[in-house]
């Protein structure tokens, strides 16, 4: 949708009602994919939707209503569902009025978007598909996964006359390469398809699943580990984003850390919308500018997110993201890292975390897709998968060394080599 | 929206094509949330739209659109036509082994007494302050989270086996979270009206408020609980916990797209694999696992599946040994099977239908055992109730699971209250260890809400029923 069609739209949601305060967002997305299993295609799919969110106030008393019908009837009998909810609600003592129209003045202009991503044709997509699977088949494996490509929008608009519009294409290809036993891994996402080459993500799929056939078993215990970035992004940098409202009420890990050392030095997370590596958008909720913000930097906890409401209640200003999350790394690759650890475990990536204490933000999970043990700076035998079970700010604080960068999804992340991490089980394959 | 299927199958029946579908759908939810005293978010949601299906020359394309114009389904249906003969190339050379279904011309609703819908807001809202209040009232109790959650689900369905189908199913479920703070740490304990095929009743029916003030005081006794101990020991499991563990390892490992492969490169595959189908020794001979999609108020209880197949009931694990799987139209041939268990179900009009879990449940005992028979009976254990931390591998074997409540029992007795309790064991041996199940009288459905599958991702709902058990020997307290 364009960002004229788009503002006729909120036009129409913002003056549909009496509310005294009303802000309407509007997304949507047109995606076409196309996902392997054993070689072959199984589920392709186009499709198209936007959705339109009205949030009414009268006073502190709100509303929302929500429908992807955008005539003028569909609007309409949002608009008054969401002004009906909000008469019947109490007041909320949270309630924050809508942005002033000033605040688009300070939207920073991201492009990240990319005509031929969006204009893909599924044609072109099984030919890329086809050289891929002629990779592994040739090989005498079997290729699964899954070609993304979409296109998004979302926009704002309120009734002080903010309005803002931002739009997004991604492209990404995920590859698992299955052998008798065994089972590698590799991605690739980018702004522009042309940049994701499904035969080059096979080909590294490929040959992890090769490296990892006949794993032998491997003791639990606490190992040095070289987490590919991959495993980094699934693993840790979202987790060190806590509400600052609910950290002073105690109800987070990182209570009472604010300004303290949580990681080691060479660890800072941050969020910045305008690096080209992984654009994001310039705007957060309700409209407000997006902006570069530390959350970790050099190991020490700059920052916790803060709501507008909360921001106002204790004097400091909204958190203005996360928008992508960037792991700052160094420019030693993968090979490097393996090549400096005496004995330790490479990681391709992990499966199924989760939380098993919140409050010290203990996590468990499985490791998935290639799994290899490293001594004397070599990879001497692939392993079968095992179950950590690790606490996020011990294992940023026994970061040894980082890797370059990669864009996995929405984050940006290094390779990191970590010491003593926790494995406390393995399965059988 | 029926017309607006039928043209969606005129437009995409054609030469080449073997099957196709339309499936127009109009998903409304109400969700309320409340925060201690204050209502954090009242919502309304409405989608509508069609998704269109089709086989053509052996391939698969689907297309789907919220625009609901003439012109607009037509286009729709090229663009499944298109997909699919594009990725000709790509199809499976052996074909699509589309297993036949009869015609349906059925309507099916959810039975139900009060409409959630017809409900003022005022009420809900009133019951949710009031249960925040009674939680908050317990000493040591910091904050409370409660929430309602209604949708209705109007769809209707066409395909060229002829069927026309229109389902209305009502799903409504209440929950509440209290938060106990001091200076050590925070826990917390939830309650709820677990997620179900009814209407208003479902949330008048459970106790909401007069669990309140157990709930928060079960949260305050969690911060000065004793830790979880380290070794093996006896479980004994409520329902209420079991169907999360019930979900991971037997569940998923037992659909049948997923033991095929086709979901290898997202959610997995499965250890559970056709070869051992009829002699795969999943666990004890007390353990027999019945799929019902029949089953009243369940979640997975539609009258009819995204294949246009009628919900059924069968075995899927009997005494112990594996005897089926969980089958869609595309998969059921692969095991001999003449016709489709009717597990394949799409989140929306937009997504592709897949294999999603059935209801099942664990058949209750035959003898006559009471929870506190169970207790009497273990000497040194770990009650468990409510669903905690979960993760499994991708074959299904290697799992750990924490719970929401924890008590010790030594010589037969309730011991006290334990907190961050995790059990960890492979799937067949833990399942191989269990040695009691309760009677009829205490079987219970539980609602999963959120089941996470596919790619792009989905998430469906089903309810999974058991009577609270016993597994002997159970490794504890390996995450430190």
């Amino acid at each position: 949708m364009t960002r004229q069609e788009a503002f006729d739209i909120l036009d129409q949601a913002v003056t549909a009602t009496a509310a005294e305060s009303v802000v309407a967002t509007l997304g949507g997305s047109s995606l076409l994919s196309c996902r392997l299993a054993d070689n072959v295609a199984t589920q392709c799919v186009r499709r198209a939707d936007a959705s339109l969110s009205i949030s009414c106030a009268y006073g502190q008393s709100h509303g929302s209503a929500v429908t992807n019908r955008l005539s003028p009837e569909g609007i309409a009998t949002a608009a008054r569902r969401a002004a009906e909810a909000a008469r019947l609600a109490p007041p909320d003592t949270e309630f924050m009025p809508p942005l002033p129209a000033r605040e688009a003045s300070q939207y920073a202009d991201i492009e990240a978007w990319s005509d031929a991503t969006a204009r893909r044709d599924p044609t072109e997509i099984a030919a890329e598909l086809e050289e891929a699977v002629g990779v592994v088949a040739a090989a005498g494996c079997r290729l699964s996964g899954a070609w993304s490509g979409r296109g998004t929008f979302h926009a704002c608009a309120n009734s002080n006359g903010l309005r803002a519009y931002h739009r997004a294409t991604e492209a990404a290809f995920r590859a698992t390469v299955l052998t008798e036993g065994s089972s590698g891994w590799a991605q690739e996402t980018a702004t522009a398809a042309g940049d994701v080459v499904p035969a080059r993500v096979a080909r590294e799929a490929l040959r992890i699943a090769r490296d990892a056939r006949a794993p032998t078993e491997m003791a639990p215990g606490r190992y040095t580990v070289i987490l590919s970035p991959a495993a980094v992004a699934e693993m840790l940098p979202w987790h060190l984003v806590c509400d600052a409202k609910a950290t002073a009420e105690g109800r987070t890990f990182l209570r009472g850390k604010l300004g303290t050392m949580v990681c080691a030095p060479s660890v800072s997370v941050r969020s910045d919308p305008t690096d080209p590596r992984c654009p994001a958008s310039p705007f957060v909720g309700g409209g407000l500018a997006a902006a570069p913000v530390h959350w970790v930097r050099n190991g020490v906890l700059e920052n916790l997110w803060r709501s507008r409401y909360w921001a106002a209640k204790t004097g400091t200003e909204p958190s203005r993201g996360p928008t992508n999350l960037i792991l700052d790394g160094g420019s030693a690759s993968l090979e490097d890292l393996v090549a400096s650890t005496e004995r330790g475990i490479l990681v391709t990536r992990f499966w199924y975390i989760r939380f098993v204490d919140p409050m010290t933000c203990l996590l468990t999970g499985m490791t998935r897709d290639g799994l290899f043990l490293v001594e004397n700076g070599r990879i001497t035998r692939p392993l079968r998968h095992m179950r950590f079970n690790e606490r996020v700010l011990t294992a940023l604080s026994n970061v040894e060394a980082l890797g370059q960068p990669q864009r996995i999804g929405g984050s940006l992340v290094p390779a990191l080599k970590i010491r003593e991490f926790t494995f406390s089980s393995t399965t059988t394959f | 929206m029926k017309d607006i299927c039928l043209d969606a199958i005129a437009a995409a029946h054609g030469r080449g094509v073997t099957y196709a579908d339309a499936r127009a759908v109009c998903i409304r939810t109400q969700g309320l949330h409340t925060e201690d005293e204050r209502v954090s978010s009242l919502a309304d949601t409405e989608s509508v739209g069609i998704g269109i299906r089709v086989l053509l020359d052996g391939a698969w394309g689907f297309a789907a659109t919220s625009d609901l114009s003439r012109e607009a389904v037509t286009a729709t249906a090229r663009q499944a036509l298109a997909i699919a003969g594009a990725n000709r190339a790509l199809r499976r050379p052996e074909g699509v082994a589309w297993c036949p279904e009869p015609a349906h011309r059925e309507v099916f609703r959810t039975p139900m007494a009060t409409d959630p819908f017809t409900v003022p807001l005022e009420t809900k809202l009133d019951l949710l302050l009031r249960v925040n209040g009674a939680v908050l009232a317990v000493g040591g109790v910091r904050k409370c989270h409660s929430h309602m959650q209604f949708e209705r689900r109007h769809r209707f369905l066409a395909n060229t086996d002829g069927s026309v189908i229109e389902t209305e199913t009502v799903t409504s479920t209440a929950r509440y979270t209290a938060t106990a703070v001091n200076e050590e740490g925070a826990k917390t304990r939830t309650f709820e009206a677990t997620g179900a095929t009814r209407g208003y009743e479902h949330i008048e029916g459970t106790p909401l408020l007069e669990e309140a003030p157990r709930v928060g005081a079960e949260a305050v006794e969690q911060l000065s609980a004793k830790p979880c101990p380290v070794g093996e020991m006896d479980l004994i499991l409520n329902p209420s916990h079991l169907a999360l563990t019930m979900h991971e390892s037997i569940g998923h490992a037992t659909e049948l797209d997923r033991v095929l492969g086709m979901e290898e490169s997202l959610a997995g595959s499965s250890f559970a694999t056709i070869d051992q189908l009829g002699s795969l020794v999943y666990g004890s001979p007390l353990m027999t696992i019945t799929c019902d999609n029949t089953l009243p108020g369940g979640l997975a209880t539609l009258g009819f599946d995204d294949d246009g197949v009628p919900g059924q009931r069968w075995d899927l694990i009997r005494s112990g040994i594996l005897v089926d799987y969980q089958t869609d139209r595309e998969t059921c041939r692969a095991i001999g099977a003449s016709r489709s268990h009717g597990s394949c179900r799409a989140d929306s009009w937009a997504s592709v239908p897949i294999i999603r879990q059935s209801n099942f449940g664990l058949a209750p005992g035959s003898v006559s055992l009471t929870p506190d028979e169970l207790v009497a009976d273990t000497e040194r254990g770990i009650l468990i109730d409510g669903m905690g931390s979960f993760s499994i591998d991708q074959k299904r074997q290697n799992f750990q699971f924490g719970g929401d409540c924890f008590w010790e029992i030594r010589n037969g007795r309730i011991a006290g209250m334990l907190k961050d309790v995790t059990y960890q064991a492979l799937t067949t041996r833990f399942w191989g260890a269990l040695d009691a199940v309760c009677d009829k009288r205490f079987w219970q459905s539980v609602g999963v809400m959120n089941c996470g599958k596919g790619d792009p991702g989905q998430t469906a709902r089903m309810s999974h029923s058991s009577a609270p058990c016993r597994f002997r020997g159970i490794r504890v307290g390996g995450a430190r």
